[in-house]
């Protein structure tokens, strides 16, 4: 058995800068020799190793490129040099409610979500109630999505995601979902994950939650890792960025 | 690339079930809007073009809709097929999942759209005496030609789409003139003898309309050559289409 969940190897990603981009066929033509852009490096040969089990918050300022490693380690860009692989089933939960369409029920719109997780038929069935006990949607969840409220939105597809049994998790700062009772019982889920052996990253801004959470803390800066370790990371960026 | 195809079959699923329902809830007449506009489109040519064309054939109704309903399969894929890759681009940027997905279920939907609509075809069969004969069997093989060919093409488009934002104008555009190159309306013994007939051959959706009339209408089996050499045409195109879309996929997230 592999002990690396993701390796991260040398990645460099660029993004190119259009000032205004040409994105007709009319301007393309028009603008043939215009056409170079300037090239935007948000991560320089970036390497990391994040082994099985490990609970790890990304932690920075915005714009310093935690979001985009953690898109990268999806595979929803692809890098422009270098190599990330995973080992096991891998789920995001960077956006919540992937695929919900608004005239569907919420019972039909958890499979719809779930589908998109890769999951099939047996696997929801077997997950449909919990996931409709901790969405605590009660009757609603046979109502269609749009007459939901935003709370409600949100509670289901959270309940969704966290349910999926993936062995790696990625999460974009979601924490923030629902009221005080309904983000506990999230933090608690997440403990629970993290109990069970299952890979989390997270990239995160509330820095009191995740150093409840985690055990390994990554800094990164400007594209480049600038710390990694424990929670004397997080020390050290409070007094540089706090 | 199957078995991963084969682990997100519950998504094609879901997304074919989401595109034949969700897009009429809340319209009073539901799914039947996908009959009906079918058959008004047939009702306004079946008025208009007998008094265009000098003579037409019998069973003029039936002749016509038994092409305009492959045809709404076709457009309604040149349509949705194009933009499916920017319309879902709120997904496409979130999570991660085969791309090849959206494509697949946007054609399948409309296959079994229009599997479903083949019962008016067979309503009309009736009604005008012209009944059945047992070269339906063959229904299976045209379908699937059409869904080879149509998915290549979606393949491509989406793509592409993507990239430069006016190919669905053009598109559209096209398949307009299409409407006139393939034989719906008319009879391509109209033109026989002349290079306008070479050129219909030329055009695999004439070929494929044919094929559904001779099996329907004129109850003769269909050319089998122009079929074997369509089916191998279009799956080689659809698996050169996969691989176009599967090289441009990469960059989808950054560029919707």
């Amino acid at each position: 058995m592999p002990k690396n969940a993701i390796v991260v190897k040398d990645v460099t990603k660029n993004f190119k800068l259009y000032y205004d981009k040409p994105s007709t066929l009319k301007e393309r033509l028009v603008f043939w020799n215009k056409k170079k852009a300037d090239v935007h490096t948000v991560l320089k040969e970036v390497s990391l190793d994040i082994k099985k089990g490990e609970t790890v918050a990304l932690i920075g300022i915005n714009g310093s490129g935690k979001s985009t490693l953690l898109k990268l380690m999806t595979k929803i860009i692809y890098p422009t040099e270098g190599k990330i692989t995973t080992n096991g089933k891998l789920t995001s939960l960077l956006e919540l409610g992937a695929g919900f369409h608004p005239d569907f029920t919420g019972r039909e719109n958890i499979y719809f979500n779930a589908a998109i997780f890769g999951l099939t038929k047996q696997e929801i069935d077997k997950r449909l109630e919990d996931i409709i006990e901790f969405s605590e949607l009660g009757e609603f969840i046979d109502s269609p999505v749009r007459t939901y409220s935003s709370g409600m939105y949100m509670r289901l597809a959270f309940s969704v995601a966290i349910n999926v049994d993936a062995e790696i998790l990625l999460i974009d700062e979601i924490l923030a979902v629902g009221d005080a009772h309904f983000q506990e019982k999230c933090f608690s889920k997440l403990e629970e994950l993290k109990n069970s052996n299952k890979t989390i990253v997270i990239v995160s801004h509330s820095l009191q939650s995740v150093k409840k959470l985690c055990t390994r803390f990554v800094w990164i800066h400007e594209g480049k890792i600038k710390m990694d370790g424990n929670e004397k990371v997080i020390d050290e960026y409070m007094k540089v960025c706090g | 690339m199957l078995k991963e195809l084969y682990n997100y079959r519950e998504l094609l699923k879901t997304n074919v079930k989401k595109e034949i329902r969700g897009k009429y809830k809340g319209s009073f007449l539901g799914i039947l809007w996908s009959f009906i506009s079918p058959l008004l489109m047939t009702l306004v040519y079946a008025i208009v073009f007998p008094f265009i064309l000098k003579s037409t054939e019998p069973h003029y109704v039936t002749f016509i809709i038994i092409g305009v309903l492959p045809w709404t399969w076709f457009t309604n894929m040149m349509a949705n097929g194009t933009t499916i890759i920017l319309s879902n681009a709120g997904v496409i940027k979130k999570v991660y999942f085969p791309r090849e997905i959206l494509p697949i279920s946007v054609v399948t939907s409309g296959m079994i759209n229009f599997l479903i609509s083949c019962l008016i075809i067979g309503i009309f069969l009736i009604c005008s005496g012209i009944g059945f004969s047992p070269y339906i069997l063959l229904l299976p093989v045209v379908v699937i030609i059409q869904f080879l060919f149509s998915l290549g093409i979606v393949f491509i488009t989406s793509a592409i789409d993507i990239y430069i934002r006016d190919l669905e104008y053009i598109i559209a555009f096209l398949v307009n003139i299409l409407f006139y190159a393939t034989p719906i309306l008319y009879s391509p013994e109209m033109f026989a003898g002349t290079p306008i007939a070479t050129l219909i051959k030329l055009n695999p959706m004439g070929t494929i309309i044919n094929s559904y009339r001779d099996i329907f209408f004129y109850k003769q089996m269909p050319d089998i050559i122009s079929l074997v050499v369509l089916i191998g045409g279009c799956l080689g195109f659809c698996i050169i289409g996969y691989f176009l879309f599967k090289k441009l996929s990469k960059g989808f997230a950054e560029e919707v």
